[in-house]
Parts: structure tokens; C-alpha cells; sequence
């Protein structure tokens, strides 16, 4: 029976195995590749994303639990790289190699929406499940305390 | 004039565009094997021009330092530029070591010269087209932002409408290079090029690759170094598209990456034997200390008489370090799409090393290079990981066992940390004779462990010295007379490969670990004691300077369970210095505080030089405290980031960094910033603690 959901704003339908985790249907079955594989049990964070607003790691998420459910990956954050956290990350010129960035950026669209002024002990406590081996953490710092400040001009 | 013609043979095909190749300083002994020749610059009617970069883009950077290179020696916009790797390993993208790389912190270095020229001779013959149509001296019009302009401004045309005739010209030998004054680009902090692709998913990583008629490749790969597969029950992978032994191990192929992981993991295989079935961390650690104690071992360096001196000498600081195995652990596994078809292989993946990709094509294939097409994408990370070729081997054997379709193999996180290539496990004893003025009569330094160059048949080791194994002790700044580096070699089950940094990693470790007890022993602070042994150095001295008074050297730390150390380190040609502050907790250091200088001469992009310098810190300081690879029964015990805890954001230290430029010649950035971390940290750790820790990591079980 196929599973029914929101994507990015989008209705979709999925005719598998419902023990398929969320980041292999997005990737293999919507095409959608900005959602990261990196370790498959939620200990890197490339994968994460939005569920019913909550930030969830796709990778341990089976797609049979999201009947009905509304699914925000990268792709649907803005049309033209015009979210705050992503013209914060621009300005900072964050990324290096970027393939963490997708997870990175949706784990601070998460913390900003919660906590639009977050102190450094709440970055850390979002963000310390996201890794990064080419250490881009100084900047996803500089670049979170940019958006914030983008966000509350607008 | 074989410049000229290879230009005038592909103008032809390259209609209107003018076209500039390049040649390169370096003499290569590989042959080219390329069917095309893939030209440097392609300037087209639309005004965009091309660059075929022979270096991959990993986010080291340099895709945007080399965009910003043309850009101003051409005179065009930097959004102009397109930045493509070509598709076939040729003699013009060659290293100096004749080898088609994306290595060894070459990527500026290497390239700049060639790059400027090539720009320059494109910039005078549209200068020169320009020139003859208005009937005026070419020294009175210059370029900018895609235009030739006479220098009054009275006359313009644009690139585009002088491509035809400026074509026709021939492209000169030795052009004018633009002066590094009043440039717009080199020397700034320019935004990366490829930033915004990074910021909505859309970059494409060779993970990402996506082609008409695709299937997917899981593997499942021995458990034990050296063993193959036995027997495999073709029943447990029933449902698979096709089950294809590959060396190693198998691949399952199936229409989706997640189907097919699940009948790998449940596949049915009896491996055969391995000499390594019972081979442990413990055993070779073993076997390397063994090889401390032996009385003679093959030299890598000799000057004058280090054992006589040792032994005459009055005063001698010995002490013995050891390193680990560590993974790469790039965030994208090791991946690829292939296709076999049609006397043709095509490979789709993140690679930095073509040369060794087009390598294993052609054993795995029987095709000559010229029938062998890497198609590069951004690398997610690599570190040195991603120069091999097994996973195009697999994913090219998959593609023929299902007619020709492609296949996409993913490597899980389990397989890319389990299957080897390890930066080598390492012992070093080092002994030095130190003179009543602190400075180094002697030192004889003794390596034990693996030689990686073994590993690498197009350089040899010669005369003892193997530069995958020697960088930095080689040319130890310490000791001028009666110096001995020998190397007693301890052959280990995993491959291993360069690993950021290469052996400058473990080598930067021992020599300035051991600078510090040469200090202490000499009785001076370890700043002025290296100052002193330094003292011709001027590039040295300056980035000294830079971390003594940007740290505070001398000023109080917060509580006596704080301490502070030095390294400093050369490699790839740039000098780096760092002051670690620790914090002990519980016995436990914890990296508070780090100030970085480096002098790479020239910062093409000092933003980018930043940027690589903070990542090394933060890279660095995962192995410095805690990350190692350690093998039982013949495999590895890690598999994924919960038993390999590389840093993460709570516990990035503040850091500062200084550019320095002394005006030496343009260094690597990409590696230099890992070599004097670890060595940092165990100093701050014996200035809070006055314990040495000789064996890295520091604080294994955090």
C-alpha cells in the first residue's frame, strides 16, 4: 500500500517497502540528493530534516511512519538560496567540501525557529549532532549568530 | 612548434572559441594517453570562459583560487569562469611526479605559473586582434572585465568580438605577466565559487550521480585483511539484479542502494583463508618496538657520525612514540557510478587520484586508457582516501554483469572505515646529544612500522628514503651534523594511504614532541630554545613570533591545571607554527585555546588559507586526543562515527590565526596546518601536568 506525504509543499506517494529509511526514498525513489548519507545511524546529521517540523535524522526514519506527514528537506527551503540561514552561510562563506552543509543548514533552520537568539551552549546543544570533518564550526557559529540577526531585520 | 599545433588542431574543433593550452615546466616521463587534448582556457562567444583544472575540488579551495588566478591575469569577471576537470589523465595535467593528482597541498603551487601564462598569452592576442583592427600600438590598450580598452577609453570591443581574429594569432612564448599590484582578485578573500551550490542541495557529489536507466550496488566486503571469497550461496542474493564477485568481496545490484545493502548483508559467504586471520594492534605494536631495539636498521639520511657522537656525548634525551592507524572518514563514503558498453568505460565519481582510477580500468577491463572516461564530480571530503580505484573497479565489473546499464556501488560508513588504506600506525625512538648551550650535537632518529611507498610502484624508494614515510625528519631543522634516520620496516595487513598531511602527520608529532623534552632538558623555555636552533630561519622565526606574542606566551593561565605548547612545523613549503592552551579535567585535555601562524608566501586567497587553517585544528584535533583504528583478528574494530569520534561543534576550541608573509615562494595550505596540532596538545599537556604522553591519541577512551 502505497505511503502518502508531504514533500517540500508537494504530495507524493511511495509504493515500497515502508521499512525503506526516509533518506533512501529521497534520494533512490524522489531523486532528491541534498539529504546526505554519512553513517546511517544517526551520529553524523548529514541526513537531517524537517518532520512535522521537527528536525529528525532521515537515515533511522522508516517511511512507514510518515503517513500524512509533512517532510522539508534542503531543496525546499527557498527557491533562490534566500532563507536567512542560507544567505547567512553564504556571507561567512561557510563550506568547504559542503557535503555536511545540507544537514547543517537544516539543523539551523530548526534551532533559529525554536530559539530566534540562540546563545552559544543552544548552538552547541543543536548542532553538536552534526559533524564536520573538514571543521567548518567556527564559521556554522559565526554564520547561525548572522541568521538570527537577518532574520529579526526582516 | 607542437603548441601550435595542437592550437591550430583544435580551433578547428572548437569553431569560434579561442583556445589556449599550455605547457607545462615539469618534465614527465608517463606518457600521455589521453585521445583528447584538453585545452586549458576556452574563451566562447557567450563570454564565459573555461578552465580545465587538473585538480579535483574537494574543499580544499583551490577551484576558486584558480578562478580568481585566471580571472585577473585575463581581465574578465570571476562569475565568468567555469572550472571543469578533464575527463582523460594527459600529460599537461600531470604532477611533477608524472602522475594526474589531486595531492601533496600542489593544487596553487603547482599550477599558478602555468595558469598566469596561459591567461596572458589569451589576454596579448586579443590585445594584439584588437590592435590591428583600430590600426593602433597594442601597448595602448589593455584588458578588463572581458573588454579591450584603449588606455584613453575611446575604444572597446568585447572578448567575444575579437575571438576570431585573435585565433588566427599566434599565441606568444613569453607574454607579459600582469604585476601583483592593483589586482582585483589574487590576494582577497574572494568568495568561494562553488558557495552557493553548497547551499541548497543542488552540488553534485559522486554519491549523487544520477543517470537514465541506473541501478544500485551494495557491497559486502571481507571481514579480514587479505582474504577473499570462498564460496558465496547465490540463493541468499535470489531477488538481485546480479551478484558480481569482485576482489575483496561482492556487489549486490539491485534498482535501489537500499534493497541491495539489505541482500549484502544477509548474502551467505565463506571466506577463504588469510595470512592475517590472527593479527592484532597489540602484535604489531609489538613488532614495531621490537624494531626500536634493533641494533641496525637501513639509513634514509647519514651526516657525519651520530652513534659515535650519542655515545661520546654527556648529555643524551632519548624517548620512544607511537601512533595509530587512523581512517579518513570523509562525511561522503566511497562511492561511483560505472558503465562498461560499446568497447567504452565510463566512471562517475569523486575522485582526486585519475591517474590510479585509469590505472585500475584498464587491468579491471582490458580497454586502453584511451577508452576510459572519469567524469569528476565534488568530492565530499577525501583527505587522501579517495586516490584509489577499487570502488570504479566494482562499480565498472557491475555494469557489464547487467548489459552495459550503469551502476551506482555505495560504500556503507562500515565498509569505507573497515577496508583499510589507513594513515600507518608508527614507532619512532628518538635520541639526541645535546651541547651545554642547549643546541643538538647529535640525534639519531629510528623509525619503526610500515613503508608506504611499497604501496605506490611509480615512486620508488631509493637509497633508503621513502617520502611517503621520511617527510619532515628528512630535513629536520635541529641537527646539521652527525644525523641518523634509519628505518626498520614492519610490513601490517591494511593498505595504507597518505592521509592529510602524509607522514609529515606522525613525523611533525615525533620530531617537535621531542623538541620539547630537548628544551626542558636544556633547561630553557620552549619558544627561546627553538628560536635559537632557528635562528637562520627567517620564516620560522617570524611565525614564532607571531603564535609567542598572539598567545600571550608568558602571561599567566587561568588555574594550574592549564598549560600551554608549542610546535612548529614545516611541510609542502609552508612554515606553521601553533600554541595549544589545554585545560585538564579529570586528566583529560581539553584544547581551550589554539593560535596558529603560517607563512605560505603569497596568499592567493587568504580567506581560504583561514579556512584551512581552522579546519586543520579542528581536523587535527580528533586524532591528537582520540581517534585511532585498531585491528583484532585480522580486522578492525571502529566501523563508524560512534567508536571514531572525530570533533564536534561544543568542543572547537576559540583559535586565532596569522598569515605571515616573509616572501617566500608560494607553500601548500591544504596539509600544513595538521603537522604541529598534535605535538601542541602533548606539550600543553606536559606543561599542566609535567607528564610526558609519548602515544597518540592522548586520551583514548574519551
Amino acid at each position: 500500500m502505497a505511503i502518502a506525504f508531504v514533500l517540500n509543499g508537494t504530495p507524493v506517494e511511495l509504493d515500497i517497502d515502508p521499512d525503506t529509511p526516509l533518506l533512501w526514498a529521497l534520494r533512490d525513489d524522489l531523486e532528491l540528493t541534498g539529504t546526505k548519507y554519512g553513517c546511517g545511524i544517526a551520529q553524523c546529521g548529514a541526513c537531517r530534516v524537517l518532520i512535522d517540523g521537527v528536525l529528525t535524522p532521515a537515515c533511522v526514519t522508516n517511511v512507514g511512519s510518515l503517513e500524512g506527514a509533512f517532510v522539508q528537506t534542503i531543496e525546499g527551503l527557498s527557491p533562490d538560496r534566500s532563507h536567512p540561514v542560507q544567505q547567512a552561510w553564504a556571507e561567512i562563506d561557510v563550506p568547504q567540501c559542503g557535503y555536511c552543509q545540507s544537514g547543517q543548514i537544516m539543523s539551523a533552520v530548526a534551532l533559529l525557529a525554536e530559539t530566534p537568539n540562540p546563545t552559544d551552549d543552544d548552538i552547541d546543544a543543536v548542532m553538536e549532532r552534526n559533524l564536520c570533518r573538514c571543521g567548518t564550526y567556527p564559521r556554522i557559529r559565526a554564520a547561525i549568530k548572522r541568521a538570527a540577526q537577518i532574520s529579526q531585520a526582516q | 612548434m607542437t603548441l601550435e599545433l595542437n592550437r591550430r588542431r583544435f580551433l578547428a574543433s572548437a569553431g569560434v572559441a579561442l583556445v589556449v593550452p599550455i605547457a607545462i615546466p615539469h618534465v614527465s616521463f608517463a606518457q600521455s594517453v589521453a585521445t583528447q587534448f584538453n585545452p586549458y582556457l576556452r574563451l566562447e562567444p557567450d563570454g564565459i570562459v573555461t578552465l580545465f583544472s587538473p585538480v579535483s575540488e574537494m574543499g580544499q579551495g583551490t577551484h576558486t583560487g584558480h578562478a580568481q588566478i585566471v580571472a585577473d591575469e585575463l581581465g574578465v569577471d570571476i562569475s565568468t569562469i567555469r572550472i571543469s576537470v578533464p575527463e582523460q589523465p594527459a600529460e599537461p595535467y600531470r604532477l611533477i611526479f608524472g602522475q594526474m593528482r589531486s595531492v601533496g597541498s600542489f593544487g596553487i603551487r603547482s599550477w599558478i605559473e602555468p595558469l598566469r601564462l596561459a591567461s596572458a598569452q589569451a589576454r596579448t592576442v586579443l590585445i594584439e586582434a584588437a590592435a590591428q583592427d583600430w590600426g593602433v600600438d597594442a601597448a595602448t590598450l589593455d584588458t578588463e572585465n572581458g573588454l579591450v580598452r584603449s588606455s584613453d577609453g575611446a575604444r572597446g570591443a568585447s572578448f567575444a568580438e575579437l575571438l576570431a581574429s585573435a585565433s588566427e594569432l599566434r599565441l606568444p612564448n613569453a607574454p607579459t605577466l600582469r604585476g601583483f599590484e592593483g589586482r582585483r582578485y589574487v590576494g582577497e578573500a574572494v568568495p568561494r565559487i562553488d558557495t552557493p551550490q553548497k547551499l541548497d542541495g543542488s552540488a553534485v557529489f559522486g554519491i549523487d550521480v544520477r543517470l537514465p536507466d541506473m541501478l544500485f550496488g551494495a557491497v559486502r566486503l571481507s571481514p579480514t585483511f587479505g582474504a577473499e571469497v570462498a564460496r558465496i550461496d547465490p540463493s541468499t542474493a535470489s531477488d538481485a539484479r546480479a551478484l558480481v564477485e569482485v576482489p575483496g568481496g561482492a556487489v549486490v545490484v539491485a534498482d535501489r542502494w537500499w534493497t541491495a545493502k539489505q541482500m549484502a548483508d544477509g548474502l551467505d559467504i565463506e571466506w577463504g583463508s588469510s595470512p592475517h586471520a590472527n593479527v592484532s594492534s597489540a602484535d604489531l605494536t609489538a613488532a614495531m618496538r621490537a624494531g626500536l631495539d634493533q641494533p641496525e636498521a637501513p639509513a634514509a639520511a647519514s651526516r657525519g657520525d651520530a652513534t659515535g657522537a650519542l655515545e661520546a656525548s654527556a648529555q643524551v634525551v632519548e624517548a620512544d612514540y607511537e601512533v595509530p592507524f587512523l581512517a579518513h572518514a570523509a562525511l561522503e563514503p566511497i562511492a561511483c557510478v560505472g558503465q562498461l558498453r560499446d568497447g567504452r568505460c565510463d566512471v562517475w565519481m569523486s575522485t582526486q587520484g585519475h591517474d590510479v582510477v585509469r590505472v585500475a580500468l584498464e587491468e579491471a577491463t582490458g580497454l586502453p586508457a584511451s577508452a576510459i572516461y572519469i567524469h569528476t564530480t565534488f568530492l565530499g571530503g577525501a583527505f587522501g582516501r579517495k586516490t584509489h580505484g577499487e570502488v570504479a573497479v566494482e562499480a565498472v565489473l557491475a555494469s557489464k554483469a547487467v548489459e552495459g546499464r550503469p551502476v551506482k556501488v555505495v560504500w556503507a560508513r562500515e565498509d569505507d572505515m573497515r577496508q583499510g588504506q589507513y594513515r600507518p600506525a608508527m614507532t619512532a625512538r628518538m635520541r639526541a646529544a645535546l651541547s651545554t648551550d642547549g643546541s643538538v650535537e647529535a640525534m639519531h632518529i629510528r623509525l619503526s612500522g610500515p613503508m608506504m611507498g611499497r604501496e605506490y610502484s611509480h615512486i620508488t624508494i631509493e637509497d633508503g628514503v621513502d617520502f611517503f614515510s621520511h617527510a619532515v625528519l628528512l630535513d629536520q631543522p635541529y641537527c646539521e651534523t652527525n644525523f641518523l634516520l634509519d628505518h626498520h620496516e614492519v610490513t601490517v595487513p591494511p593498505s595504507t594511504c597518505p592521509w592529510r598531511a602524509v607522514s609529515s602527520s606522525q613525523n611533525g608529532f615525533f620530531l617537535e614532541a621531542f623538541a620539547d623534552e630537548l628544551a626542558a632538558a636544556a633547561g630553557q623555555d620552549p619558544i627561546e630554545w627553538r628560536r635559537a636552533q632557528l635562528a637562520d630561519r627567517p620564516s620560522h622565526i617570524a611565525v614564532l613570533d607571531s603564535v609567542a606574542r598572539r598567545s600571550n606566551w608568558s602571561s599567566p593561565l587561568p588555574g594550574p591545571n592549564w598549560g600551554r605548547g608549542v610546535a612548529i612545523v614545516e611541510s609542502y613549503n609552508s612554515r606553521v607554527a601553533q600554541v595549544v592552551e589545554v585545560e585538564m579535567l579529570d586528566d583529560i585535555p581539553v584544547v581551550r585555546r589554539v593560535t596558529l601562524a603560517i607563512d605560505c608566501g603569497e596568499a592567493i586567497n587568504p580567506g581560504q588559507v583561514r579556512a584551512q587553517m581552522e579546519g586543520s585544528i579542528i581536523d587535527g584535533l580528533g586524532p591528537a586526543l582520540r581517534c585511532q583504528i585498531t585491528l583484532q583478528n585480522g580486522g578492525t574494530v571502529q566501523g563508524n562515527y560512534d567508536d571514531y569520534p572525530i570533533l564536534r561543534i561544543p568542543e572547537t576550541p576559540e583559535i586565532d590565526i596569522e598569515i605571515v608573509n616573509t616572501g617566500a615562494p608560494i607553500g601548500g595550505v591544504g596539509e600544513p596546518g595538521i603537522p604541529p596540532l598534535a605535538p601542541a596538545v602533548a606539550n600543553a599537556v606536559f606543561a599542566a601536568t609535567g607528564q610526558r604522553r609519548r602515544v597518540l591519541p592522548l586520551a583514548p577512551d574519551t
